[in-house]
């Protein structure tokens, strides 16, 4: 029987961030049976505006398809940086989120958000673990994430990879963004991800990046408002994340529709053989 | 070669998003989030989605200069086709009533077969602009091609320069806020205090009937946590108007207040407009008619007329062209930019100097019916983003008629900045 912790507001990161940054190491091979709920929450409309301003989708009462994981994130790295989780939060790197949306979600509505982390595995390069998200309204299922996180370390060759990503949309650009380099800072005041790498390019590099990183869920938000209102709806997302977007810089988003599933992608406009990210969605 | 005869265009619904105080809930709201959240309201109500419609026409009053393409961004930003064309119109307060004339116009002429009509507003989210000096001493700053150009540029600016600009509700020309110029025009037609506050009470009561019964259920969509017009006041009266102080006009006989004037709002409203094939294909019943539409402007800069007296001129001209009297309508939508307005209209229109010197007409065009007047409330209650007043008022006033059968008659009237005026004709189809 998994345990479960009812919050009735979400964890401070920041104060997750300092406790796992000081923490011994981590070690293990089991997942902790806890599931961390979120009860009863309210959207913050102010925040949602900001939000949707942010990652350019339409500013109205409709959730955008990404929104909901801000609410799940707080409690991911709760559970994540806590003594019971097998893999150690700094270092961790998001490399895949698929979310699914089952209904358009509105500000009006009070919404359940439960997180548990299931299928600790190797990877060729380190170890992976999903934290799922379920979003409910009134009991009734309405979004679900799924985040994955690699812990580089002593890969296991043999080991089985995930779906594999389709290629980068090829061929011109449909649009070219230029991301400022107080971006990060932008995102985390809306989504309290207040992770050192995205924050100034001291505090990246201290962590080991050339300079501050854009939010990967930034980025894959930002793709899916350029991608118009079909996301909002009943949907379903795959997101790879490629190279981090160093800030400030320019990126260019390429959108291949010709096939059964909207194909779009990020890549450096200066450098185009940078893959920042690779996106599928498909729409009821 | 003979031209084929016009054909009819439908007005099939409207949406708008409710109607909220300055600095209130939309605050931060731009145009084209009001305008797009409008529109996909709309879409989503038609089943439009991923629809190319004729053209959709919009615009705004309060413009910054970045939305210069205001209303094809909403269109992007919405669930239309994106091969649906679209452009902005700016005629002040008339703007969202003449959008409807001109989609409805080509829709007559065959030119295309369906088209959105709306307008917004936002009085919170207004430009702001550097004082003239300033901004040309900035242009000149930015032409500069040498180091030496820059600092000279620099230092040419001076503290006295820098100031900012927010846009008034001034007439260019007068100097005068539209409740000044609307002060004279209500003293020399005698307008009352007591009469002001009864039009004023009577389009809250109405607006909140309507509400009450539900009339806007299919006629709005509920914005940023927003469901109702926030300036309605169910419970207003004559007597508690009686005692707010007048704001317009000055000394003893000043009548206009903040409760008989409509107060400054944000807000977006757009309206279907088709023809009938279009409608039967897509399996929406048409609501009313949009008949004939009239503009008309007067010299207000003189003193020769009001400012806001251009609907008193359009309408005889409207009414002659279509081979109607005034008193042949069920409904009346005269816009309530201040109550005094609205009076000053009707008294003009019962006036034998006033309709024989003025519109040259043979007698007065009479009172009318006042219980046909606003019956759903107006701008007093509902508050007036001013391009989106004539989506509001045209899906308004075609759901009236739709209810009131086929043949229905209804009249509507706009006074707009710069002494113009747009009227039209729906009839309930």
């Amino acid at each position: 029987m998994p345990s479960t912790e009812t919050f009735r507001e979400a964890p401070s990161l920041a104060r997750v961030f300092v406790r796992a940054a000081v923490a011994g190491k981590k070690s293990g091979t089991t997942l902790p049976d806890t599931e961390l709920v979120l009860a009863g929450h309210e959207v913050d409309r102010g925040r949602l505006m900001d939000y949707q301003r942010l990652c350019g989708f339409a500013v109205d009462d409709a959730l955008p398809h990404t929104y909901p994981h801000l609410l799940g994130f707080p409690l991911q790295v709760e559970l994540m940086g806590r003594s019971s989780f097998p893999l150690p939060l700094p270092g961790l790197v998001h490399v895949e989120n698929t979310i699914t949306v089952r209904r358009t979600i509105t500000a009006s509505d009070v919404i359940d958000v439960a997180v548990h982390a299931e299928h600790l595995r190797d990877h060729p390069r380190g170890r992976q673990v999903d934290l799922v998200t379920e979003a409910s309204v009134e009991g009734e299922p309405v979004w679900s994430g799924r985040s994955t996180y690699l812990a580089r370390g002593k890969g296991n060759p043999d080991a089985q990879r995930g779906a594999e990503a389709p290629s980068l949309p090829r061929g011109f650009p449909a649009a070219q963004w230029s991301l400022p380099g107080d971006l990060g800072r932008q995102y985390a005041a809306v989504s309290g991800d207040v992770n050192p790498i995205h924050l100034h390019a001291l505090t990246a590099r201290a962590m080991g990046f050339p300079r501050a990183i854009a939010h990967g869920m930034w980025t894959s938000a930002r793709v899916l408002g350029a991608l118009g209102r079909r996301a909002s709806g009943p949907s379903t997302s795959h997101v790879w994340f490629r190279k981090p977007v160093l800030l400030p810089g320019r990126v260019d988003l390429l959108v291949d529709r010709s096939g059964p599933l909207l194909v779009a992608g990020l890549r450096s406009a200066r450098t185009p053989e940078v893959e920042h990210l690779v996106l599928t969605l498909e729409t009821a | 070669m003979t031209p084929a005869s016009p054909r009819r265009a439908a007005v099939l619904g409207g949406n708008r998003i409710p109607f909220a105080r300055q600095f209130g809930p939309y605050a931060k709201a731009s145009n084209q989030d009001m305008f797009t959240a409008a529109l996909e309201g709309l879409v989503a109500r038609h089943g439009l989605a991923g629809e190319r419609l004729g053209e959709v026409v919009g615009g705004a009053v309060i413009k910054h200069s970045r939305d210069f393409n205001l209303t094809r961004e909403a269109v992007l930003g919405s669930s239309l086709a994106p091969q649906t064309t679209a452009y902005d119109v700016q005629q002040a307060c008339g703007t969202g009533l003449e959008n409807a004339i001109l989609v409805s116009n080509k829709i007559k002429l065959g030119q295309i077969e369906s088209g959105i009509a709306g307008g917004v507003d936002t009085s919170s989210d207004a430009p702001i602009m550097v004082s003239e000096k300033l901004r040309r001493k900035l242009l000149r700053l930015n032409r500069g091609r040498t180091t030496l150009d820059m600092a000279k540029g620099v230092l040419a600016i001076r503290p006295g320069d820098i100031g900012i600009e927010t846009p008034a509700n001034t007439e260019p020309r007068t100097g005068l806020s539209m409740g000044e110029h609307m002060a004279i025009t209500a003293k020399k037609w005698g307008i009352t205090r007591e009469a002001q506050d009864q039009l004023a009470a009577a389009s809250h009561q109405n607006l909140a009937a309507a509400y009450d019964r539900g009339f806007f259920d299919d006629l709005m969509t509920s914005y940023l946590g927003l469901a109702k017009d926030q300036n309605l006041r169910p419970d207003s009266s004559v007597e508690k108007l009686a005692a707010l102080r007048p704001v317009f006009g000055k000394g003893e006989n000043a009548t206009m207040t903040a409760g008989n004037s409509t107060p400054l709002t944000d807000g977006a409203s757009a309206v279907l407009l088709g023809s009938e094939e279009w409608a039967a294909e897509h399996h929406l019943p048409v609501q009313a008619w949009f008949v004939d539409g009239e503009v008309a402007a007067v010299d207000y800069v003189h003193g020769d007329e009001g400012l806001l007296m251009a609907p008193a001129y359009a309408v005889p001209r409207l009414l002659a062209r279509n081979g109607l009297t005034l008193q042949d309508f069920d409904y009346y939508e005269i816009h309530e930019a201040f109550a005094s307005t609205v009076l000053s209209t009707l008294k003009a229109w019962e006036d034998e100097e006033f309709c024989t010197e003025r519109l040259g007409l043979e007698k007065p065009l009479g009172p009318i019916d006042r219980s046909r007047l606003n019956v759903n409330g107006s701008s007093l209650a509902a508050g007036h983003p001013f391009a989106a007043t004539g989506g509001r008022i045209v899906a308004t006033l075609a759901k009236m008629l739709h209810e009131k059968g086929p043949g229905s008659r209804g009249l509507i009237s706009i006074c707009a900045a710069g002494g113009q005026g747009v009227v039209a004709i729906l009839e309930g189809a």
